[in-house]
């Protein structure tokens, strides 16, 4: 059939289109009252599965959106919970610092760290006292949770405080309870080494279990007695004579907010003042004489079925425990 | 052999149909967004007569007048024109460009806008110019974009054939 003589308008063609033009005419001139009831049909039949169709999709929409602002608002909280967490932890340093204070009693300056904007900046901290407040190089600082470093430098208003975290940084420090000395420094200058002391030059014949508390002895008259370094977390290594022990710090310096430089005396004990209940950190274990294979041989051995423990001989310098072994534990079988 | 050519024949135009119900909110305001509805019946009458072109037209101007009552018959009238003539046109030009084709679409668009801001005498002013100079115009044109697009994909149903109505 040819197309072209077939799709071109016949009579009925011109019929059907002037029918629909004058239905048109006539929807366009009829009355709210007959127009409002065939387009609520319309709506209500025909057009009935795609508005349904489209009532879908907008929920769909509504919902990815809806969704998205859910997430958004989680996202919100989270974020506020993480500032909330921040304020929480610097409002306990804070009251620790102010709970501080009085303990160390006179001799010290307050002071707020002033920048930690980038990781290397931790080694050295940047403090907002300065030679007029009377802080001076050298001067100790130290957090509630003990030693933060060493004033290096000072000015009139600031002053540059070098953390243990510097290579260069040394300090004298002991055992809890005074068995032990050796030298806390710095474990590693480059990676996660950065981050840990080390004890070094403990004899090999004195064993530091893990856990013990590290103080500044006050040896040198720099850094007063008593301030806790770290705690020791495992033995680093072996060498001839003297082992040396990784140290967990009791500060860290990205943390800190607030500190007090120490002005006063250095051969004042400070052990007192972040230890107010001391004999809790000299545990009568946390050093032990390290005792030779062979005269652990001569011992008598402890019976099997008594569940006892036999406890090593406390050392003569040692604070005897408060809550430590039981009495009748510490009988020889 | 029929029932493949009633889906080559309604294949595109019902998904227009559907397209216009569903995505259309989608894609930017209303004004110049693709006419979905519009578009199924240009397609449609690529193969109708110009007789049941006006039909289809005038049903489609109905069934969109019921979602805008406020100026129920006008779009009947302007579909049920744009029908009848996009089928007389088609029958002229024997249009299979692309170009061509396009070009249709977006005069049928901008002709439906013109006679429904005619029709339902709510315009006048400047804001009937913007109608007819801006916002037709741009309906338009993602009108004629679209369907060069659907036709393109759908060219091997909707081609004519000769000896086929």
């Amino acid at each position: 059939m040819a197309l072209g003589a077939d799709r071109y308008a016949s009579r009925g063609d011109t019929v059907v289109l002037l029918c629909c033009v004058a239905l048109s005419l006539v929807a366009m001139s009829l009355p709210d009252g007959v127009r409002v009831p065939v387009t609520s049909g319309l709506r209500r039949t025909v057009l009935w599965p795609f508005l349904q169709l489209q009532a879908r999709f907008e929920q769909v929409r509504t919902s990815q959106s809806r969704f998205a602002e859910v997430v958004a608002e989680r996202d919100s909280a989270v974020l506020a919970a993480t500032f909330l967490r921040e304020l929480q932890a610097e409002n306990a340093r804070l009251r620790a610092l102010i709970g501080l204070k009085p303990r160390v009693g006179a001799g010290f300056v307050p002071a707020e760290v002033l920048h930690q904007g980038t990781v290397i900046d931790r080694l050295t901290l940047v403090i907002s006292v300065g030679s007029r407040a009377g802080v001076d190089t050298l001067a100790t600082v130290v957090a509630p949770e003990g030693l933060l470093g060493t004033v290096s430098e000072t000015d009139v208003h600031t002053s540059v405080v070098t953390t243990w975290a510097n290579p260069e940084f040394r300090a004298s420090g002991m055992a809890a309870d005074g068995s032990v000395y050796g030298i806390v420094a710095p474990h590693g200058t480059k990676g996660p080494d950065t981050w840990l002391l080390e004890l070094r030059g403990v004899p090999y014949r004195q064993v530091v279990p893990v856990g013990t508390v590290i103080l500044t002895t006050g040896l040198g008259g720099v850094i007063p007695r008593g301030i806790p370094v770290g705690t020791v977390i495992a033995l680093a290594s072996e060498s001839g004579w003297e082992r040396t022990y990784l140290v967990r710090p009791a500060v860290a310096p990205g943390a800190v907010t607030h500190v007090l430089v120490l002005v006063g005396s250095h051969a004042a004990d400070l052990r007192h003042a972040f230890f107010p209940d001391s004999a809790k950190v000299a545990r009568p274990d946390t050093v032990r004489r390290a005792v030779a294979p062979d005269t652990a041989r001569r011992r008598r051995p402890v019976p099997r079925d008594t569940g006892r423990r036999a406890a090593p001989p406390p050392p003569p310098d040692s604070v005897q425990p408060d809550s430590a072994v039981p009495q009748d534990s510490t009988k020889q079988p | 052999m029929r029932a493949g050519r009633l889906v080559r024949v309604w294949a595109a135009p019902v998904l227009l149909v559907a397209l216009h119900f569903s995505v259309r909110s989608r894609l930017g305001a209303e004004r110049f967004a693709p006419d979905f509805l519009l578009l199924a019946l240009l397609i449609y009458t690529i193969r109708a007569r110009p007789g049941a072109s006006a039909a289809a037209g005038f049903l489609v101007g109905v069934l969109g007048d019921a979602l805008t009552p406020a100026s129920f018959g006008t779009g009947a009238l302007a579909h049920t024109v744009v029908g009848y003539l996009a089928s007389r046109a088609k029958a002229v030009f024997f249009a299979e460009n692309l170009l061509v084709n396009g070009g249709l679409f977006f005069a049928a668009t901008w002709l439906r806008n013109f006679i429904v801001a005619l029709g339902s005498g709510k315009l006048g002013g400047p804001q009937l110019l913007w109608e007819l100079l801006v916002w037709s115009p741009l309906e338009g044109l993602t009108t004629a974009a679209t369907g060069v697009l659907i036709l393109a994909v759908f060219r091997p149903w909707l081609s004519i054939r000769l000896g086929e109505r």
